[in-house]
Formats: C-alpha cells, sequence, structure tokens
C-alpha cells in the first residue's frame, strides 16, 4: 500500500494524545505518517502538571515550506485534531487548501476539536463540505440504557447513475467509568484506516474502528485498575492508551461491535 | 476428549524508553527512526524532539526549527513533577549544541539516580570516514562528560579513533580501541563500521563489538565479535539511528550475548537497506541515481522483519580475553 498522511497535531513526550495517538497505529496499517507537531508539551493537560513548547503559525508555515521546496508536498490524507489558536487554525487550512490543489483525490480527516455540544446536525455538516459524519458520541438515549452511549455515521455516495444517496448508521457504544484522553485522536487516526479501506461501506468501516477502540480501552482500563489497587481511583499517567500492547488489536481487530443501518 | 491442556503465557513487556532526538516532518531520521520499530518491539517510547525539521538536512532544501537546552529542561520538569521520571533505557544520537548535550547530561544523571539500573544507549555521532560533521567542540564534551555515562555506545571508526585518540588500522588495533573505550564507561561497545579489509572481499565492511562481562569469581572478561557486513552502494540517512535503536531492542532481549543482538540487530538493517534500495531504484528507474527522497528507509513496510528478523548474518567470536 502507497498511502501517505500529513498529520498536523500536539505531540507529548511521555502518553498517547495527538500524534503520538495516531502515528503508531496508522504506521502499524502501513501507512505512511508525515507528522507535523503543533506543540511539544512533557505530557497530556489532564495531569498535575505540563510543560513545553507550542508552533507558531509561522513555524508551521516554514516547515510546510521545506516539504514543498522539495516537491514532496503530494499527500493523500491529511488528519487534524485540536487547535487552539485561530491563525494556526487558519494556516492549517491554507496548507490543505494548498494539497487538495496538488491532489484533488486528497481525503481530508478533520476531528473538529470544540467540547462536547451533543446535537445532531448530520444533514448540515454534509451540506456544509464533508461526505463522511461521525458523531463520535452523543447524548442520545441508547436502546441498551444507560450503560451505553450513542454514536451515528452518514456518508454520502454519489451512485454510477449520477443520483445521490446517504448511508446512515448507528452505533450503541458500551460506556467505561473513566476520563481517557487521546481517544478522540486514535479514534480519527483509525477511521481514517478503516474508510480508506471500506471507503463505500460506513458500517463496516465504523465496526472496525469502534472494535478497535474498545480492544484498546479495556486493555487500558484493565492496566490501570492493576496499577491502581483495588478500590481506587486510576491516576491519568496509569490511564494512558495500551497502545503499543494493542498492535494486535490494531492490525486485525476483532468485531465487538454492530452498526445498525438505519433506513 | 480432554487431551490436556494448553497453558499460553503471554508476557507483556514493561520496558520504557526515553529517547532524545531530532523529529523530521517526512522521512526516518532521528527519533522517526527509533520510535516505530521500538514500539513494534512493544518497548513503551518516551520521545524528546531535538528539533523540528521538515526533512533531514541531505535533502536540497530543509527547513524548521530547534530545541534550546532550557526548553530540553522545561519539558523533563514536566515528565519530574508528575513523578514519571522513570526510565529503563535513555536513547540518544545527533546533537549540535554544547549546552544541548550538557543538559541532556544532567538529566541521564538525575535519571540514573532515580533508577540505578537504567541503561544508556548512546551514539556518539561526531563523523565519519576522517571528517568531522559536528562542531569540533562537542568531541571533549562526548569524551569527559558523555561517554563515561554511557552504558552501550555504537561509535564507528572515525568517532572510535576521536574518542580515544588512537587509530586503528589492524583488527588487533580496533580490540585495543574498544578496551580503552570499556575503560571509559560503557560495558558494550560496538564498532558499527570500519575501513578493516573483509576476509569476504571488498564487498564487505567489517563491524565489530565488545561486552565486558564479570564472571562468577568477580573477575573480569570480554565477549568480542567481529561481522561481515554486505556494503550497499548508496548514501543512506537515518541507518545509524535505526541501528542504535535496534540495538537497545536486541541487547535487552539478549543482555549477556552480544553474538545475538548483533546478528539479529544487523539482520533487521539488511532487510530494511535491501527492500530501501529495491524500491528506491524503481522509483528512480534504469540507470538513475536515486534521490535524498526517494532513498529514506521503508520503514512502515519492514515491520515483519523488524518483529522477527531473519538471521542473515554471522558473528564470529574473536579469542576471548581476561584481565
Amino acid at each position: 500500500m502507497e498511502c501517505r498522511v500529513l498529520s498536523i497535531q500536539s505531540h507529548v513526550v511521555r502518553g498517547y494524545v495527538g500524534n503520538k495517538s495516531a502515528s503508531f497505529p496508522l504506521q502499524v496499517l502501513g501507512f505512511e505518517v508525515d507528522s507535523i507537531n503543533s506543540v511539544q508539551f512533557s505530557n497530556h493537560t489532564g495531569y498535575s502538571h505540563w510543560k513545553g513548547q507550542v508552533l507558531t503559525a509561522d513555524e508551521l508555515h516554514v516547515l510546510y515550506q521545506g516539504i514543498k521546496l522539495n516537491n514532496v508536498h503530494q499527500y493523500d490524507y491529511v488528519l487534524t485534531g485540536y487547535t487552539r489558536d485561530t491563525s494556526f487554525l487558519e494556516m492549517v487550512v491554507d496548507i490543505v487548501q494548498e494539497l487538495k490543489r496538488a491532489n484533488p483525490n486528497l481525503v481530508y480527516v478533520c476531528d473538529p476539536v470544540l467540547g462536547d455540544h451533543g446535537s445532531m446536525v448530520m444533514d448540515l455538516l454534509h451540506a456544509m463540505g464533508p461526505d463522511t459524519v461521525v458523531i463520535t458520541s452523543s447524548d442520545l438515549p441508547s436502546r441498551l440504557g444507560d450503560r451505553f452511549l450513542v454514536s451515528l455515521g452518514s456518508q454520502r455516495h454519489v451512485r454510477p447513475d449520477g443520483s445521490r444517496t446517504t448511508q446512515r448508521v448507528r452505533m450503541e457504544v458500551h460506556k467505561v467509568d473513566a476520563v481517557f484522553v487521546g481517544t478522540g485522536d486514535l479514534f480519527a487516526a483509525m477511521l481514517l484506516a478503516w474508510t480508506h479501506h471500506y471507503p463505500n461501506d460506513l458500517k463496516m468501516a465504523c465496526e472496525k474502528t469502534f472494535s478497535v477502540m474498545h480492544h484498546v480501552i479495556q486493555r487500558t482500563i484493565s492496566y490501570a485498575h492493576e496499577l491502581a489497587g483495588p478500590g481506587r481511583r486510576p491516576s491519568p499517567p496509569q490511564l494512558e492508551l495500551r497502545m503499543v500492547q494493542s498492535k494486535a488489536d490494531i492490525e486485525d481487530p476483532a468485531i465487538v461491535m454492530e452498526a445498525i443501518v438505519l433506513s | 476428549i480432554l487431551l490436556g491442556s494448553w497453558f499460553v503465557v503471554i508476557s507483556v513487556m514493561e520496558c520504557r524508553v526515553l529517547s532524545i532526538q531530532s523529529h523530521v516532518v517526512r522521512g526516518y531520521v532521528g527519533n522517526k527512526s527509533a520510535t516505530f520499530p521500538l514500539q513494534v518491539l512493544g518497548f513503551e517510547v518516551d520521545s524528546i524532539n531535538s528539533v523540528q525539521f521538515s526533512n533531514h538536512t541531505g535533502y536540497a532544501h530543509w527547513k524548521g526549527q530547534v530545541l534550546t537546552a532550557e526548553e530540553l529542561n522545561e519539558l523533563y520538569e514536566g515528565i519530574k513533577l508528575n513523578k514519571v521520571n522513570h526510565y529503563d533505557y535513555i536513547l540518544t544520537g545527533y546533537s549540535r549544541d554544547t549546552s544541548f548535550l550538557e543538559m541532556v547530561v544532567d538529566i541521564i544523571k538525575e535519571l540514573k539516580e532515580a533508577n540505578p539500573s537504567l541503561v544508556y544507549v548512546c551514539d556518539p555521532v561526531m563523523g565519519d570516514h576522517g571528517a568531522m560533521y559536528v562542531p569540533e567542540y562537542l568531541l571533549p564534551v562526548y569524551r569527559d562528560k558523555v561517554v563515561p555515562l554511557a552504558d552501550i555506545l555504537t561509535p564507528n571508526q572515525f568517532e572510535a579513533e576521536l574518542l580515544t585518540g588512537r587509530k586503528i588500522t589492524t583488527e588487533e588495533d580496533a580490540v585495543e580501541v574498544m578496551d580503552l573505550l570499556h575503560k571509559m564507561g560503557p560495558k558494550t561497545v560496538v564498532l558499527t563500521s570500519s575501513d578493516l579489509p573483509s576476509k569476504r572481499g571488498d564487498q564487505f565492511l567489517v563491524a565489530l563489538g565488545s561486552q565486558t562481562i564479570v564472571k562468577p569469581d568477580g573477575t573480569n572478561t570480554s565477549q568480542k565479535i567481529c561481522i561481515d557486513i554486505p556494503k550497499v552502494d548508496a548514501v543512506f540517512v537515518g541507518t545509524g539511528d535505526l541501528f542504535a535503536a535496534l540495538l537497545l531492542a536486541w541487547t535487552h532481549h539478549h543482555p549477556k550475548d552480544l553474538k545475538a543482538a548483533c546478528e539479529k540487530t544487523v539482520s533487521v538493517m539488511h532487510h530494511v537497506i535491501k527492500r530501501t534500495i529495491t524500491y528506491a531504484h524503481e522509483l528512480a528507474g534504469p540507470g538513475k541515481r536515486p534521490s535524498p527522497a526517494q532513498l529514506e528507509l521503508r520503514m512502515v513496510q519492514s515491520k515483519a522483519d523488524i518483529e522477527n528478523p531473519a538471521i542473515v548474518v554471522e558473528a564470529k567470536v574473536l579469542q576471548k580475553s581476561s584481565h
């Protein structure tokens, strides 16, 4: 497989968020990953302490210029996540626009990290641009009860005869009683990988993606509880995703949940 | 019918590496070269990026930013404040800056106090083929401050000569230089390449290794090995960084068997380099020299070789010596 991803996300020295969360699983699945680190922090901001440095919009531009001057700015995918800075985000937009001109088939996977709003706006979002939208979590009531949250996906296709169709899927995802960091970044990276392998089958792509998330999270929470000891809440360091230990699940996830196709 | 029970014990390795090296957006040098193979082999890798460049400096153009010694200290402080400054290994490579290198030394000293069993794998990157490609004033910092802390050292012939002040023209010279390096600190020394003539002809280069072991009676002995490595007609970048990372991994699994550790390390290098040169020639086309971009290591494509390398070289054990 010759597939190159440009991922513009945070780097943490320790732990799994941003590029640390996205790169290893994509590489394990055979993607070439070029990564621009938007920040370098000691660890994620859920720990008691964190220290580090941020990349400015100008510095981002300089790095991109280097890639462009060498004429190697051809990417199949761009992946972005958490940003705090408008000028940085606007530079990202400029870069993505240029990369799309260099390769009109480029797929931009965007996790619009804004915080939790919980509103259902699938068609509005399609109208704004993306052909594939996954609402990774919502407050909608699950038919399986309050131990589950609801995720939704929607993908627009153009049929051979030119007519449009939309596939909508719904997943009931088992809640886990812990705060994980980096899971959204892992989710976006895995959705990139699995929609690459199943570009017209959102049901399959979501089942694989959510299954990988399940295996990584289960392994993480088990280990965290071992470390913390009985009756104690695990700390942020103890809750870091068990990423390298989950390599086999990343490579070939056993499917553990079903995406229901909505009519 | 119950024929018996199979018990499969899968032990998960808990081993944390701190790697302080360059980051490139595109390609495989520094942390980009070291991290993926170590993670694939099950190591937790914490990485401090000493620079962020678009690509390595062998391309026509390169752009980016460097980390200052203060910024390095800041990142380390964050780790320390959270009380997660416990590492089993440290790995360092290319550096251009004395104050940065001196901050690295301070950090390693502190980490060794936190964990006296910590193993520092040091690639003393200074130059090759008789010429330095870092500022000259880095040599005394490596010689006097860095190498004494190292447990595993991976100099090439030129770097070994610089550190010891001795020239290597024969295998005996190489053995003497490795013993001198042991006296400076590291128990394990691998001369990653040399100009020594190979018995297998001029299509091969000679690498050597030496590991001191304490015998049950308390005296020191050393295992010395040499390996003939097939030469490849191309300039690769990032291979030294990959070598040091792999040597870390394989000496972890074979802590008292340098022969086995080196055979695995050199074998992986061989598979990655072969895959890379083949692909580079495909991209370049017949009769054309591949470009730096085309010669980037085929790292993710080599995952299976990294995980489970077919052994394609044999290290020869040289006569053991006791002191």
